[in-house]
């Protein structure tokens, strides 16, 4: 009542007193404005999606029906290019902004036709490639079409080939694009520079800031970290089907297929096919082809007919020599064909050399050694060749083979610069991914001895056995490099003892309570770790003596990459059942070890915690099972290497099991066990576990030397 | 009664009216805009008459710009194929010669000169030489030296000074190369022009300090940030990202904040460097301090760039952007962390630590020009233990090396050669040719004899082939790289060891899994002798050992070329001169590649009873052995022997279970 009452007062001053007749008009007006509204609404709601995905089919249109420009004559011209430019002085990074995703924005102009004033077109509206080009990076993750959020213009100008365009008038188009302000921030793709007489190195249209992914670019014209060198697109790699062949040894040691050749290097070729008849193979243009054979598919030697590019297939080295022009397509042909490409152009940029590694995919000869070539490339190991073929053929499917590819390298490297922190690794430009999956890198490869000071942490993971646990806490606190004890409360129910009851012991000792009963709880990486080295121990391991755990950390800091521990098991093939076996049996192998008493890096805690692959974690944490066995796997597979099992075999009260009473020498265990092998091995997709056939013992262990001298002589007792 | 609820009927009506327009508002304000768009597909269009395009090259084209004269290399610059004429320095490769200084010359500039004349790169004719060097002096300017005879306007010319500033002025230079510290980016030749990097005044100029870091994850009270002050000091800053910095300045004292004036290494996860030249000189601190270094857009080259992926062990981060710089700082997940850290203690230690090391370097860069394709891959540049300890005249394949299996995930072979060394008494060592033939992975024995004596021309029969090599008669005889050596695994033995086949297939075994180290049975181990001031070495049985003898060791066969080809030339001949002195060299050239102590395995007590020649029992306690560890230590500048405390046995060692069960039962007999 008392809110009606409120609004009554209210309710005149909104609406104007009227007579019942306009009320109801009114009534009725607002009804249908509201009823518009919302219907407007929901119209541009719902059927949003339909609407467009019909008109793309609909606003498919001609490249003809573009919109006219005309450029007056007198219409601004930028600047020639700045060659003192780097991306900290002429590219705006503040239009990059601060992204998530470390991902540049790159914005597509419209594409028109431009006219001078005589209605004379400026160049060909675009080619075959240019859009191929666009649509690549329109449908890429680098696209907005929003330009005010652009950080990248890429304009729809084509200036591929520079000899298609009118150079000033092309220079105007550019200038009185929307958000050309000097080029800056600007990218132009141009993969045939320059032009009779001089052949330029790079495009010659004057451009101002703009960037350019130029093909053919010689170190004078190339800006180092601002230009992009890019590879001449190969039209053949679309055109003709080249199945890939292997490495190895091929008819012809070298090869020269290019057409256009200097009749300087034309004669040193013919020399050295002289020289050597059978190993090298100089083509040339073919003179009298019958109608309708694309000579751009033939080379001849002499009368011998030969089919391009398929004969590049059978040379091991195929020359690739400077024309006019320093970038030349039929490198991307020679890659292709896992031909090792010999560069012969002098001061040439070669395509992504700011990432690509070309020492592993080609030869690079002075032009005036082009006559000692042979010698040069004979000096090169057979293996270092077939690496190299691999190599060549690799860089050709990464960024050569298609107009995308190199449209998307090419953003690639600028969104590297802009984002450094996030670029993409030399391994991940240059490896060939058959490396990159047996490859490992080690997380910590640094080849380094932590300092003995430093000591470790003791985690002891318990639930409720008060007593045993604080044995093992009192016979771990001897342990002279111990600096801090962590206990790992796992049980919600029930109150850790009162602080007065616990072992009082020479250094710091911490509770740390966890929110639910999981095993993955003693691998978390809690704050209170402040050395690198962890020493998980189970709270019923009382049976490790002080020498056996100083020693053990001693072990661990000449292996700190590596888990160090007690326990040793092995995991073994059923040829039977055809899967992995958990075995516990004294052995003469070890691939794990138990990490209810192990030392090892606290970096691993982090990987298990936050990078453990696939289901793992949750799966340990439901079967209440293996998490030892999972960390063993997480350990080998990023560092390659096995585990160290140190000191000899002692009886080990229970252990197998960590919270779970009476499981442990059950068979149904050991099934269990088994699966987990089979689960992780699945998940990891491989088996990453070593198995070694050694143990570390103290120097002297067993030795006959005086107990008294020995560091560690209570060992194995 | 009526009007209340015509009233109220007003209310809701005009409240559900606000209501919906509020709700609709937003729709139409985001409808306008869109209205325009709505016929326009998003993204470039696809063009209906796709297919009609045209090529940006036609097929006639290219062919068709016939090649026109060459043009003359450009005036103002050079680079590698223009200026250096490489078939000077066909077949010993690459050869240098420096010029000695005229007048008074500086302990460091000594120590260059020496270091090139030790180095295997080093001449002392300028005939012989293919690349000619002139050092910089860092005189004031006007004072430059008169340029030598041979300069020939610079060509095969490198012109090398430790300092940016230079003395023969860049017009002057010519077609020589330029190695100078920090080079501005605008005057720099790639590929051409080496960039150094800039030293303090007092850098070691051999050995030099280890990297800082003491561990490889940073302690987590390790502030995040330091940021190189002009005075030369650093300041840190906590991990709060308001407390630094704008424009690379820190001018607002927020949060927990330290000035270490006089502190020279920082404490710090990061290490911001300013952008300008002299800051280069923080580029060093940070990187032997372990503090990973964030380059706000450098305007100088970073030294080496030419081989060194800086990407690994740095951060070249844009100025501009002082805030996302740190936002992406303190997201950085762990793990890129750790490698970087990681990155800049091997990149410190591997080329920066010494004067020695950067001469080296620069060397090994011009030499890897002068090869072309056989020359170091990118990983053996930037990976441990680094190019100047791995040669590509052993191989360029990475997988020979003991070094790069993980990286490359391939394997060392599985067989190994036994290179038995016989001595003086010239008695073939039958008992151990037996023993060691039977070992399942002997791929061949290869005898080297080094005695007076003709060696037998009957040998046993055993189940590998057997090569008699005819020695040299010198004791740095037994690492040189036979060719004949073909396994990676090499097990050395002299004419006196005595070893069961169980001892050499286990330690075989164990050496697959430590193919960069040496596996060893007998042990040695360095102490400082306070009482002599120097380093002294003993046989005696102890609980930590460095060294395990070469009378019987596994190694890999890579350790012979670097012996031979990298070890100076004064320990070289220092090791024919006191034979024992051969396996300090080989553990501490070991030691120092790896920086890892060599590996024990048992060795059953009954043979070191019986053959004390295999124990350095040698009556007198060898003085010349005692000169020699110190000797090493002065030509390596520090002591690299590392000691170990452990022994790798068999997992079954000794352990109370049937022998049966064991599968190197005979290692435990008594």
């Amino acid at each position: 009542m008392c809110a009606s009452v409120k609004y009554n007062i209210r309710g005149p001053a909104l609406i104007p007193r009227m007579k019942t007749k306009h009320r109801i008009y009114y009534i009725t007006l607002f009804s249908v404005v509201l009823l518009g509204l919302i219907a407007t609404g929901v119209f541009q709601f719902w059927p949003h999606s339909i609407e467009s995905s019909s008109d793309w089919n609909v606003e498919k249109r001609s490249v003809r029906d573009v919109p006219v420009v005309r450029l007056p004559a007198g219409s601004p011209l930028p600047e020639r290019g700045d060659l003192s430019c780097r991306m900290h002085t002429c590219f705006d990074v503040y239009r990059c902004g601060f992204n998530p995703k470390n991902k540049i924005k790159v914005y597509i102009y419209s594409l028109k036709k431009y006219v001078d004033d005589s209605g004379v077109p400026v160049s060909n509206t675009i080619s075959r490639e240019y859009n191929d080009l666009l649509t690549a990076i329109s449908d890429s993750d680098y696209y907005t079409d929003d330009i005010s959020r652009a950080c990248l213009f890429v304009p729809s100008i084509d200036v591929l080939n520079q000899n298609t365009l009118r150079i000033k008038e092309t220079a105007q188009a550019l200038a009185q694009l929307s958000r050309w302000d000097r080029g800056t921030n600007h990218l132009l793709f141009n993969m045939l520079p320059g032009g009779p007489p001089d052949y330029n190195t790079a495009l010659d249209v004057p451009r101002d800031r703009a960037l350019l992914a130029g093909g053919g670019f010689s170190t004078w014209t190339y800006r180092q970290g601002y230009d992009v060198s890019i590879p001449v697109y190969s039209p053949l790699s679309a055109e003709v089907d080249l199945p890939e062949k292997g490495p190895g040894p091929r008819r012809y040691f070298l090869l020269s297929s290019q057409m256009a050749v200097h009749s300087e290097y034309r004669e040193d070729l013919e020399a050295l096919q002289a020289k050597h008849a059978e190993s090298v193979l100089v083509l040339d243009k073919c003179t009298n082809l019958s109608e309708g054979v694309p000579w751009v598919r033939r080379r001849c030697r002499e009368h011998q007919v030969y089919e391009y590019p398929q004969v590049l297939q059978e040379a091991t080295f195929c020359v690739v020599l400077r024309g006019a022009r320093l970038g030349q397509a039929a490198l991307s042909d020679v890659l292709r064909a896992g031909c090792v490409p010999v560069i012969v152009a002098d001061s040439y940029v070669l395509p992504f050399s700011e990432v690509l590694d070309w020492k592993r995919a080609s030869v690079v000869v002075p032009e005036e050694k082009l006559s000692d070539v042979y010698g040069i490339l004979q000096g090169i190991p057979r293996r270092q060749i077939e690496e190299m073929q691999r190599q060549a053929r690799w860089f050709w499917e990464a960024y050569f083979q298609s107009i995308k590819a190199i449209a998307l390298a090419t953003l690639q490297i600028i969104n590297d610069r802009i984002y450094p922190y996030a670029a993409l690794s030399y391994e991940e430009w240059n490896d060939p991914p058959t490396v990159k999956w047996s490859s490992v890198s080690n997380p910590l490869f640094l080849p380094l001895i932590p300092p003995q000071s430093q000591g470790f942490t003791a985690i002891v993971l318990t639930y409720d056995r008060v007593e045993s646990l604080f044995r093992v806490i009192t016979e771990v606190s001897k342990v002279p490099s111990l600096s801090k004890l962590l206990v790992v409360w796992n049980n919600q129910n029930k109150n850790p003892p009162e602080d007065s009851l616990w072992p009082k012991i020479r250094v710091p000792l911490k509770v740390v309570r966890t929110a639910e009963n999981k095993l993955s709880n003693r691998f978390f990486p809690y704050d209170e770790i402040e050395t690198e080295a962890v020493l998980a121990i189970d709270d019923d391991i009382i049976m490790l003596t002080s020498d056996e755990l100083q020693f053990g950390y001693e072990v661990w800091r000449e292996f700190p990459d590596r888990l160090v521990g007690y326990p040793g098991r092995l995991h073994l093939w059923d040829h039977e059942m055809s899967k992995w076996k958990y075995e516990s049996e004294w052995t003469n192998e070890v691939s794990m070890v138990l990490t209810g008493a192990a030392f090892y890096h606290k970096y691993f805690n982090y990987l298990y915690t936050y990078k453990m692959p696939g289901d793992i974690k949750n799966w340990v944490d439901a079967h209440m099972n293996c998490e030892d066995i999972a960390m063993n796997f997480l350990v080998a597979n990023v560092t390659g290497k096995a585990v160290i099992k140190v000191t000899p075999r002692k009886k080990f009260k229970c252990p197998e099991c960590t919270a779970i009473d009476g499981l442990s020498l059950d068979q149904t265990h050991m099934v269990e066990r088994s699966e987990c092998i089979n689960k992780f091995a699945s998940v990891f997709g491989t088996m990453p576990l070593k198995v070694v056939e050694h143990r570390a013992d103290p120097v002297l262990y067993k030795d006959d030397f005086p107990e008294k001298l020995k560091s560690f002589p209570n060992i194995g007792s | 009664m009526q009007s209340w609820r015509r009233k109220s009927l007003w209310l809701a009506l005009s409240a559900s009216w606000l209501l919906v327009l509020l709700r609709v508002f937003p729709l139409l304000r985001l409808a306008v805009p869109a209205r325009p768009r709505a016929g326009a597909p998003q993204g470039w269009p696809h063009w209906l008459d796709r297919e009609l395009l045209q090529s940006f090259s036609q097929p006639g084209e290219l062919p068709e710009d016939d090649p026109q004269p060459l043009p003359a290399p450009h005036g103002g610059s050079c680079d590698w194929g223009a200026c250096f004429d490489v078939s000077k320095c066909r077949g010993g490769g690459l050869k240098v010669f420096a010029y000695p200084v005229a007048g008074p010359i500086s302990d460091t500039q000594r120590g260059i000169l020496a270091s090139i004349e030790s180095s295997r790169f080093g001449s002392v004719s300028p005939e012989e030489a293919c690349l000619l060097l002139l050092l910089s002096l860092e005189a004031p300017a006007g004072e430059c030296s008169p340029l030598p005879q041979q300069w020939n306007g610079g060509r095969n010319h490198l012109v090398l000074g430790l300092h940016p500033n230079f003395c023969p002025q860049t017009f002057q230079l010519g077609q020589a190369m330029v190695a100078k510290a920090s080079p501005t980016v605008d005057t720099f030749r790639p590929g051409f022009d080496v960039a150094l990097p800039l030293l303090p005044e007092a850098h070691p100029w051999r050995g030099g300090a280890p990297g800082q870091l003491g561990q490889h994850s940073p302690h987590p009270g390790v502030p995040l940030l330091a940021l190189a002050e002009e005075r030369g000091g650093w300041r840190t800053a906590g991990t709060e990202s308001s407390a630094c910095p704008r424009d690379g300045h820190c001018e607002q004292d927020h949060g927990p904040e330290q000035t270490h004036p006089g502190a020279t290494l920082p404490n710090a996860t990061f290490c911001l460097i300013p952008a300008h030249q002299p800051d280069a000189l923080h580029f060093l601190q940070a990187l032997q301090a372990g503090c990973i270094p964030v380059l706000l857009s450098p305007r100088w080259e970073l030294p080496f760039s030419e081989v060194i992926d800086w990407t690994k062990a740095a951060i070249v981060a844009d100025e501009r952007l002082p805030f996302q710089v740190l936002a992406a700082l303190q997201k950085m997940p762990p793990t890129r962390v750790l490698a970087l850290r990681q990155q800049t203690q091997f990149l410190w230690d591997a080329y920066f630590s010494s004067v020695e090391k950067v001469i080296h370097t620069t060397l090994e860069i011009i030499q890897d020009r002068i090869f072309g394709a056989p020359a170091h891959p990118s990983l053996l540049w930037n990976s441990p233990p680094g190019a100047l300890l791995a040669l590509p005249t052993f191989s360029t394949s990475p997988s020979d090396f003991p070094f790069y299996h993980l990286q490359r995930g391939s394997r060392p072979a599985g067989r190994f050669s036994a290179l038995i060394w016989v001595g003086a008494p010239g008695q073939p060592p039958l008992k151990l040719i037996q023993a060691v033939a039977g070992s399942q992975h002997c791929a061949q024995i290869l005898v080297l004899w080094s005695s007076e004596k003709p060696p037998p021309s009957r040998w046993p029969k055993t189940a590998v082939p057997l090569t008699v090599l005819a020695g040299q008669r010198k004791a740095s005889d037994r690492f040189f790289p036979h060719r004949a050596l073909s396994t990676d695994a090499i097990l050395s033995l002299d004419a006196q060891s005595s070893l069961t086949t169980s001892e050499v297939d286990f330690a075989f075994v164990v050496w697959q899994s430590f193919p960069e180290r040496m596996v060893g049975f007998l042990t040695w181990s360095h102490f400082w002798d306070e009482a002599r001031g120097g380093w002294g070495h003993t046989a005696e049985k102890a609980n930590e050992f460095s060294m395990v003898l070469t009378s019987a060791a596994f190694y890999h066969r890579y350790y012979h070329t670097l012996f031979t080809h990298s070890l100076p030339k004064a320990l070289r001949t220092l090791a024919d001169e006191a034979p024992s002195c051969v396996a300090i060299l080989m553990n501490s050239l070991v030691a120092a590649v790896t920086k890892l102590p060599p590996i024990k395995v048992p060795y059953g007590k009954q043979h070191l009873e019986a053959s004390p020649p295999l124990a350095p029992g040698d009556p007198d306690p060898q003085p010349p052995a005692q000169d020699c560890i110190n000797q090493m230590v002065a030509e390596f500048g520090y002591m690299p022997l590392v000691s170990s405390r452990l022994r790798l046995d068999p997992v079954l060692f000794k352990d109370p279970v049937s022998v049966l069960r064991k599968k190197y039962r005979s290692l435990e007999k008594p």
